[in-house]
């Protein structure tokens, strides 16, 4: 293939995945797909592309030399690729642009429940539990607000590591608390329709390590409300800590619960 | 596929991307200014004189001069047609894409997160999983160096390569002498007769000629640095893309065999083959298999290590690159002794890890 032709295509190939990092970083969808300090990078990671994809375009024509010999035999080329110039572009640009058309900046219910939605609580890990700070009725007060209502407001992530530390479970069995998260249908012990899963995403790097962190929300007698599956709710109740199939479960008797906005990281992240 | 299945793969396959992307134009930045700015002949001087130390001493060049597994091999090709001994060349190849500082930064930022307890100390995972990528990658190459240097080289180099070698080693006839060991920066165009003059790479003094070329000016290897550099990022992104789109397809179980990979993450025996079987066909960058490895966190750290490890010495793409170099049948050889020691590797190091853990 003509070299030119060859830097041609190469730009492109280059300028597209620029435009889709910038393009990202610069609506604000980038929050749902990366931790917070990968998130500079994409935005110097684009502007680098577009600098060198551009860069190879407009000196597509120009003279160039390396300044150095090559031995007999060993092709003075520090242009041959791999494989065929279209073919490389039809695999760089096919997947990207495929994703970027059908993407939903979400999981669906699937593939979450592959990422433990429906797992029972963790009785121990270090993972996460790490990114905890020790819990006293003090710290409750001192960084918990309150609600008019009489409810602390807690983080799920606080809620759902509870059920693996007894002197948590203490501390908080019988708790008034509030929270917010997405809510889906319960599947285990649910014949009552009584129940749902409150859940967030625990982000590491990017969203394909993505966790769940669930807790399950009983409305006892009352009907649940009719929210669409998986929207953000805000709900307050009564946290508990039963032993349900073998395992400590958090459940949290609602006593309220209402559609809310998502928050601006929907996510938990890493050190934030 | 689904429109559910689309919809998690693309997001799965996005955020992959957008992690590892970067770390990909760092590195073929860095390898398109190696590739025309590093004179061919400038290792030679880092090594020490005798073999061992030299493979030794070989283990570590890719902290000065990071390149990644693709572009490795032709650089190879041309320091051992330079006169760089087989044993160090090979040793740089395997390393080289291990031990250096862009694939210790991703390995780094990859695991940053979690921790695990060594000697009842709570250790962050990017500490362990970087040194240990690290190490056993080093120590890999350098086993291999050494098997490598007390066996001849026609056993390991195409015989195209060898006789071409054979050709240049009685006399180095006039003319054929690579620029960069005279140390010349060749500037302008001249021409001129070394007499009696002494050259490193060869430690003997002889006389011959050479016509030095024109020295471009310095804008023109900047475009061919920008070119060499254009050309590694889509080499790489290439098989970065496949590596991926197979990657969020397992990542989020619409690839058949998902379930099964998962029910076999926490085999201490079948878990890192498996893993190395996978790190074989991904043929994923150096500079960004640890995005990917990272996501697979059903899997032990000693699976995770031994597909940090392999991939970036032995893959799919790598076969048919190593054969412009090696013998078929030492690549053979070669791929079943990194196998089996990289995976005595891991299972030791999961074993250690496993030693941690207090009942």
């Amino acid at each position: 293939m003509n070299v030119k032709l060859q830097r041609i295509v190469f730009s492109l190939v280059v300028l597209t995945w620029a435009a889709v990092l910038l393009y990202f970083f610069g609506s604000g969808r980038i929050v749902k797909y990366l931790a917070p300090d990968f998130r500079p990078l994409v935005l110097y990671g684009g502007l680098g592309l577009a600098v060198l994809g551009l860069f190879v375009l407009l000196t597509a024509g120009e003279k160039s030399s390396c300044g150095h010999d090559h031995s007999e035999g060993d092709p003075h080329d520090h242009e041959a690729s791999d494989m065929n110039p279209f073919t490389s572009m039809a695999l760089m640009l096919v997947p990207i642009l495929f994703a970027v058309a059908n993407t939903k900046d979400s999981f669906s219910l699937a593939a979450l429940s592959r990422k433990s939605l429906f797992d029972e609580p963790l009785s121990n890990n270090v993972f996460l539990a790490e990114n905890l700070p020790p819990l006293t009725m003090a710290d409750i007060e001192k960084t918990h607000k309150k609600s008019e209502a009489g409810f602390y407001e807690f983080n799920l992530m606080e809620l759902y590591f509870a059920a693996g530390d007894p002197e948590i479970q203490k501390l908080l069995n019988g708790f008034k608390v509030e929270t917010e998260g997405r809510l889906v249908m319960e599947k285990e012990n649910n014949e009552a329709g009584n129940r749902r899963r409150l859940y967030r995403l625990f982000i590491t790097c990017c969203a394909a390590d993505a966790r769940a962190v669930p807790i399950i929300i009983d409305f006892g007698n009352e009907t649940p409300p009719t929210i669409a599956e998986n929207a953000w709710v805000k709900i307050s109740g009564t946290v508990t800590f039963p032993v349900e199939r073998g395992a400590t479960q958090v459940i949290l008797q609602s006593a309220s619960c209402v559609e809310s906005e998502a928050p601006w990281e929907e996510s938990f992240m890493r050190n934030y | 596929m689904t429109g559910e299945a689309r919809q998690d793969f693309a997001f799965a396959f996005l955020s992959i991307l957008f992690e590892g992307a970067p770390f990909i134009l760092l590195g073929t930045l860095i390898s398109g200014f190696i590739d025309i700015y590093m004179p061919p002949g400038m290792m030679d001087r880092f090594l020490p004189k005798n073999k061992f130390l030299a493979v030794l001493m070989a283990g570590l060049l890719g902290a000065v001069f990071p390149v990644c597994e693709c572009a490795v091999v032709p650089v190879i090709r041309r320091l051992v047609k330079k006169g760089l001994p087989v044993s160090c060349a090979l040793t740089y190849m395997l390393a080289a894409p291990i031990v250096n500082p862009i694939t210790a930064l991703s390995t780094w930022k990859a695991f940053t997160g979690p921790v695990m307890m060594i000697y009842g100390e709570t250790v962050q995972a990017n500490l362990v999983m970087t040194v240990s990528r690290m190490g056993l990658g080093f120590l890999v190459a350098v086993l291999l160096g050494w098997v490598v240097a007390s066996i001849p080289m026609v056993w390991v180099l195409r015989k195209r390569l060898v006789d071409e070698l054979k050709n240049d080693m009685p006399d180095h006839k006039a003319g054929e002498h690579g620029h960069a060991c005279c140390g010349d920066d060749h500037s302008g165009q001249h021409s001129h007769k070394h007499v009696e003059s002494s050259h490193a790479c060869c430690e003997h003094d002889h006389s011959h000629e050479h016509i030095h070329a024109h020295k471009p000016d310095g804008s023109q290897r900047i475009v061919a640095a920008m070119r060499s550099a254009i050309k590694d990022f889509v080499d790489v992104g290439v098989y970065f893309s496949i590596g991926i789109a197979i990657t969020a397809l397992f990542n989020t179980g619409i690839a058949p065999g998902a379930a099964w990979l998962d029910s076999i993450a926490n085999r201490q025996i079948l878990a890192p083959s498996a893993l190395m079987v996978l790190a074989f066909i991904l043929s994923l960058c150096s500079t960004s298999d640890a995005f990917i490895a990272a996501t697979l966190d059903k899997f032990t750290y000693g699976a995770k290590l031994a597909f940090l490890v392999l991939g970036p010495m032995l893959d799919l793409k790598l076969l048919f690159l190593y054969q412009t170099v090696l013998r078929k049948k030492f690549i053979l050889w070669m791929a079943v002794g990194l196998f089996i020691t990289i995976l005595l590797g891991a299972y030791y190091f999961q074993w250690f890890l496993n030693q941690q853990i207090v009942p």
